[in-house]
């Protein structure tokens, strides 16, 4: 019986062809590291986040008069709904770390260089949507943390000038954060940003494969030096084959990401739950700190000390177009970044600061 | 493309310095403004008596109330004093229900508008019958303060205070009876707020406990220490039903920590068992 389904499998899909091609004999570098997984635990995080948000989604009102206490249902009265809002938050901060290492790792592989500049194009577009995702989602528990960031936040494009004001205004729906302004959220977090990230998602995994996995720069002769003028796809014949050994590592580093999901719940579960995130939102009445969710912090403390706000939010609309092109513009062909001491320091530096800049925004 | 980003750069940043100053207004309130002034309106009582123009002993009316469990919790100088605090014209005048200060006799109806089972208990009282009567006796700011009114407690009933008017062996009897049920509160109180920490919102306790305090301090103000016994048991269901609850989402709290623990531990061991066979495949 199991075998008729699977000839009808094959005859239709090609099933045994495909796992030749794409896991038996594919080979990946000998010299892949385990940093290599990120992309791949990435992509469970979406996942987790979706599947979670699916559920979440079921029982979850979008109105001001309702999403506090539909949010405090899920907690309270659906069964193990604080276990899948739990998972989706918690899940959501770890998705955004985790796409931020991949980023800093291929970033330090150099594996952005030629003829990879589309697949980091797409892969930090990747990461500005999912901080969108991240941000859209604040509000939606309408608490006074929610409430509140999203008022900072979706106040600071109007130091912009002329279309400043509009851009907030269509932002919010209004001139204030309102029941419009929970609406508009909702539609981005749930029906706007999924087909997008998805579509962004499948181009990016679809050069990934088209022009092979790259090797690490560190300790082989990287061959991808040659003048690029034609098509050619990166193959290691020499390579380990992706099963087991690439697969294994992959299949403990998804567990690793699951454990550490679970002690933050069981040992830190209030760790993304302040006092005002377990108060409704009143618009009458001001929280004595507000701030944004971490991975805004930065920024947000950036704007804070830059004393024309048009000025900071220029710097940070330069500072993303540096991010997203970035393989455009350092075109030097060196990929080991241990033999590009400017780079690395410039690298440092920036790291430095954005910590720095976190915990001061923190504070 | 280095040469045109570059270019790009310079185009949008020499603007950006160019216009340094833009909008001042928003970059000295930016982050700093109390955001929710956005959508009150300015209150003209404040403004008004909080400026350099009112007298002193006025002037510190608003930092009082500010500070106050009225203050704390929204009830601002219309609820009580009427008027309407958005129109300088009409702020003060009677037309708009502006009544000012109360005098002394008036001061359990200018409350009782809100405390309105407190009124009828304190008519009711020794207190009371003692203030219709025109006779020396306590009304509501005598014990409680007027503009920076605190948090009602069992601590209002003290010797310093009662022994102002007569000897302090009835209140003491008075607060005696009240100090078991006090207590439960307060440790209720303690746990919803431990709870609020623990991420769960217990609306309806809160609500629960918060009428059932309301009500059994309005019985205190009857001054009747046989009527408060009596109706103590009551009180005190009420509160259990309240802490089992609590308990209860104590107990759920504890299953989800241990549930999540196992979650971690299995997910924790599986990653070993992987990572080690994932070795022995390597040697």
């Amino acid at each position: 019986m199991l075998k008729k389904i699977r000839m009808w499998f094959e005859v239709r899909i090609g099933l045994d062809d495909l796992i030749k091609t794409k896991v038996l004999d594919y080979r990946i570098p000998k010299n892949i590291n385990i940093f290599y997984t990120l992309g791949f635990i990435a992509m469970i995080a979406y996942a987790v986040q979706a599947v979670t948000g699916i559920l979440l989604f079921i029982y979850y009102i979008p109105h001001p008069d309702h999403a506090f206490r539909s949010v405090q249902d899920i907690m309270t009265k659906v069964p193990y709904g604080w276990l899948f809002r739990q998972m989706h938050v918690v899940g959501s901060n770890l998705m955004i770390t985790v796409a931020i290492l991949h980023m800093i790792t291929v970033f330090l592989m150099g594996n952005y260089k030629r003829p990879r500049e589309l697949t980091w194009f797409g892969g930090a577009l990747s990461l500005l949507f999912t901080i969108t995702f991240g941000f859209s989602g604040y509000l939606l528990p309408w608490t006074q943390l929610s409430y509140w960031a999203t008022t900072v936040v979706t106040s600071i494009p109007t130091a912009l000038p002329v279309i400043g004001e509009p851009i907030a205004h269509i932002l919010k729906g209004g001139d204030h954060v309102t029941a419009s302004t929970l609406s508009r959220f909702f539609a981005l977090h749930v029906a706007i940003l999924p087909p997008l990230f998805l579509t962004l998602m499948g181009i990016h995994l679809f050069l990934i494969n088209r022009i092979g996995i790259s090797a690490t720069p560190f300790g082989i002769v990287d061959e991808e030096k040659r003048p690029l003028t034609e098509y050619k796809r990166k193959i290691h014949p020499d390579g380990y084959p992706y099963y087991p050994s690439f697969f294994q590592k992959q299949m403990y580093m998804m567990m690793g990401y699951f454990a550490v999901m679970f002690f933050i719940i069981t040992f830190f579960p209030t760790m993304f739950f302040p006092d005002e995130a377990n108060t409704p939102a009143d618009p009458f009445r001001t929280p004595s700190q507000i701030r944004p969710a971490w991975y805004l912090l930065a920024p947000y403390q950036l704007m804070k000390l830059i004393p024309n706000k048009f000025f900071g939010i220029t710097l940070m609309a330069i500072l993303a177009a540096i991010f997203l092109l970035w393989p455009f513009l350092d075109t030097y062909r060196e990929k080991n970044v241990l033999k590009r001491p400017v780079l690395r320091g410039v690298f440092m530096f920036l790291l430095i600061t954005w910590v720095v800049l976190l915990f001061w925004g923190r504070t | 493309m280095r040469y045109f980003f570059l270019s790009l750069m310079m185009i949008v940043v020499l603007p950006s310095i160019g216009v340094t100053g833009y909008r001042e207004n928003f970059e000295q309130e930016f982050l700093t403004k109390t955001w929710s002034g956005e959508q009150v309106e300015e209150n003209l009582c404040i403004s008004c008596h909080s400026s350099d123009k009112m007298k002193p002993e006025f002037r510190s009316i608003t930092d009082a109330w500010q500070a106050s469990w009225h203050g704390q919790n929204n009830i601002s100088c219309e609820h009580c004093h009427g008027g309407d605090p958005k129109d300088a014209k009409t702020s003060m005048s009677p037309q708009r229900g502006f009544v000012g200060t109360p005098r002394y006799q008036e001061v359990p109806d200018f409350c009782g508008k809100c405390h309105i089972g407190i009124l009828s208990n304190f008519i009711e009282s020794g207190h009371g019958k003692a203030l219709r009567a025109a006779r020396k006796a306590p009304n509501c700011v005598t014990c409680h303060g007027s503009h920076g009114i605190r948090k009602a407690s069992i601590d209002i009933i003290n010797e310093q205070l009662c022994s102002r008017c007569h000897s302090y062996e009835r209140a003491k009897i008075m607060k005696q009876a009240l100090f078991l049920t006090e207590k439960k509160i307060g440790q209720l109180e303690t746990g919803l707020e431990e709870l609020r920490r623990e991420g769960i919102y217990p609306e309806a306790d809160e609500k629960s406990l918060f009428s059932t305090q309301a009500e059994f301090r309005a019985l205190f103000h009857t001054v009747d220490v046989d009527l408060v016994k009596d109706r103590t048991e009551e009180f005190t269901a009420k509160l259990d039903l309240i802490d089992r609850n609590i308990r209860a989402t104590y107990r759920e709290l504890r299953f989800r920590k241990n549930f999540s623990a196992f979650l971690m531990l299995a997910f924790t061991g599986m990653g070993i068992v992987i990572f080690l066979l994932s070795q022995s495949k390597e040697d």
